[in-house]
């Protein structure tokens, strides 16, 4: 009897079954299409919010070749249009989530399209940044970085520039082409890495454009002379520097524009020499011909004196690296290139904005420097457990008082 | 109160029924546009299964009524979400696994097997109806709630002067439950369900 209603039941659960299926096999045929056409619009809605008039892509990225890292998929507009890439970049607040960055790029080259998907640092780019970048061709003429935002957006425009490259190598578009200013402007972080957060000064005579570097390491001037453009740069020690458009250094060829550059400086710069020897005069007890130096290097340090405790003499860097603030930092070395003395003003603050460090020893941690020349830095003497930016920071602030210390010294920079 | 045949249906409406409705309500009155998908998804695989119920049961072994209920219901609600997936995928996203849960859900199943399985078509397609349109109502009213104070958004869209003024929790599970014992709270006392209830118990 058992084996009878087990039989039975079987029966009526295979005729159910095989009636639904055959139902869902029928709904199928028809709503199969209209979901696989709504999945393949879905997908192209991100690459159409880029390309407008954009229907259908196919990707090529497997057909190109030096294919960066950084663009994860190039997309062709199979009308014609232009090519839609997926890009991600990351930088110090990225961490372990990229930003995802999708470009569309005309047939002319130009960028119709950019956005900035899904990631909370567009929060601290503005919803405008991104969009800065439409109406530019390769050579991204006038895009700035983005003030407040400055690893972020140079991130961004690293991943756009590498993004772009793609299609220009591939001969898939024409490169832009560069103004001589564009070209000496971006030459800037190369020669003067220590420059940050650059905003427009007022330009005069010769300077075409003025950028001082906000965090007073110096200024840069677009200059002219004669038909020529030069890049100068004045440190904060009042040293300056002329380039050409192939980057060579041509300082002594140009006088007037040297005198010009240095004078609008010394006029608009800020100094802290007064403070700074305040400074080291508390740091070094005892501390005697406090003398200024003039440095030639382009970094993070904007002042430096030589001074003398008892018979020996000592060299002292006051660096302004950016952490995740502005940082104070003092770096006094001996004339033997070891390290006598660290400080830094931010790690007060850093310490009350984070209550995670409440567990730092900043004596501990300042004592660690000591001892430590240029040759036996490793950066692994500057790491603050959970605090990469000031770090990052501390370990630059560091690298350019040694790279100081070895121009005053006739060394290697 | 006096027995109506309204309080008779309500007290049939699975959202009312909370052991077995609350879950969805909870889960699926987030949004508006969610509690309306779920609710025309409960209208359906309620009213579908208790047309072929009544109209199978008769033939169908006492022993074998469970698994080929559940059978019937789990058919529907596929076929259900296979419209839904072509027409309003993104409900479909809203509601996510509750969509699917639907079919082993006793909320329909209660429907077929207590209502169908001893009436009629035509009183089975009623009381699906009733409790099917009920369902969705309650759905509607905890979500308008639920989406407009705490999301401060109607049908996915801002409300400006609300932003400021967002309760969040009212989008958590213990708002769900919140908001819906609110609403069974007044339904109660407009119908007198609860009070007709404890009379009956006496």
């Amino acid at each position: 009897m058992k084996i009878k209603y087990f039989v039975i039941t079987i029966a009526i659960l295979l005729a159910v079954s095989a009636v639904f299926g055959a139902a869902a096999f029928a709904l199928n045929l028809y709503t199969g299409p209209i979901i696989a056409a709504k999945n393949a619009g879905a997908a192209n809605d991100r690459l159409n919010a880029v390309m407008p008039g954009g229907s259908a892509y196919e990707d090529i990225t497997a057909t190109l070749s030096d294919v960066p890292a950084s663009v994860v998929k190039v997309n062709k507009e199979t009308n014609g249009l232009g090519y839609v890439i997926e890009a991600q970049a990351t930088s110090q607040y990225t961490g372990s989530t990229p930003m995802d960055i999708v470009i569309g790029v005309d047939a002319t080259g130009k960028i119709c399209g950019i956005e900035l998907a899904g990631h909370s640092e567009s929060l601290i780019f503005g919803a405008d940044y991104p969009s800065t970048y439409i109406g530019k061709d390769s050579a991204l003429a006038d895009v700035g970085l983005y003030a407040g935002s400055t690893f972020s957006s140079t991130a961004f425009k690293n991943a756009v520039t590498e993004a772009m490259g793609v299609l220009i190598s591939n001969n898939l578009i024409a490169a832009g082409v560069k103004s001589d200013a564009q070209i000496l402007e971006e030459l800037i972080p190369t020669v003067a890495p220590g420059y940050t957060k650059l905003s427009d000064a007022t330009a005069s005579g010769n300077i075409q454009k003025a950028l001082k570097a906000e965090n007073d390491t110096g200024f840069a001037y677009i200059m002219t002379e004669g038909d020529a453009s030069y890049l100068a740069l004045v440190n904060a020690t009042g040293v300056c520097k002329i380039y050409d458009v192939e980057a060579n250094d041509v300082t002594d060829a140009h006088e007037a524009l040297v005198t010009e550059a240095k004078a609008h400086a010394t006029a608009n710069q800020k100094s802290y020499t007064d403070a700074f020897i305040t400074k080291v005069e508390r740091m070094m007890e005892g501390a005697t011909e406090i003398t200024s130096i003039e440095l030639d290097t382009f970094n993070t340090v904007v002042d430096a004196v030589s001074l003398k405790v008892g018979d020996a003499t000592y060299y002292a860097f006051y660096s302004r690296s950016i952490g995740f603030h502005q940082m104070d930092v003092y770096i006094i070395i001996d004339e033997t290139g070891a390290i006598a003395k660290v400080d830094a003003k931010a790690f007060i603050f850093e310490k009350e904005y984070f209550m995670a460090f409440g567990g730092m020893n900043d004596a501990e941690y300042k004592a660690g420097f000591v001892g430590i020349t240029s040759d036996t830095f490793t950066g692994e003497e500057a790491v603050i457990a959970t605090a990469t930016m000031t770090s990052n920071a501390m370990k630059q602030s560091v690298e350019d008082a040694f790279a100081s210390f070895n121009s005053i010294m006739g060394g290697e920079q | 109160m006096k027995k109506t045949k309204t309080s008779y249906l309500l007290r049939g409406t699975p959202s009312i029924l909370l052991v077995l409705g609350a879950g969805f309500v909870m889960a699926s009155s987030k949004d508006i546009r969610a509690a309306i998908g779920m609710g025309v998804a409960v209208l359906l695989s309620m009213l579908l299964s208790s047309i072929v119920v009544s109209a199978i049961h008769k033939i169908i072994p006492n022993y074998a009524k469970l698994p080929v209920y559940v059978l019937i219901i789990t058919g529907f609600v596929t076929l259900i979400s296979m419209l839904m997936q072509a027409f309003v995928p993104e409900v479909v996203d809203m509601l996510g696994v509750h969509l699917a849960a639907l079919a082993v859900s006793a909320v329909v199943y209660r429907d077929a097997e207590e209502v169908a399985d001893h009436n009629g078509e035509v009183k089975s397609i009623e009381v699906a109806l009733v409790t099917g349109v009920f369902f969705t109502v309650i759905m509607v009213v905890c979500s308008l709630i639920r989406e407009v104070l705490g999301n401060a958004t109607i049908w996915g869209k801002e409300i400006a002067f609300l932003q400021d003024y967002k309760i969040s929790g009212l989008v958590s599970a213990f708002g769900g439950y919140l908001v819906l014992a609110i609403v069974l709270a007044v339904i109660n006392k407009v119908t007198g369900l609860h009070h007709h209830d404890e009379k009956e118990d006496n």
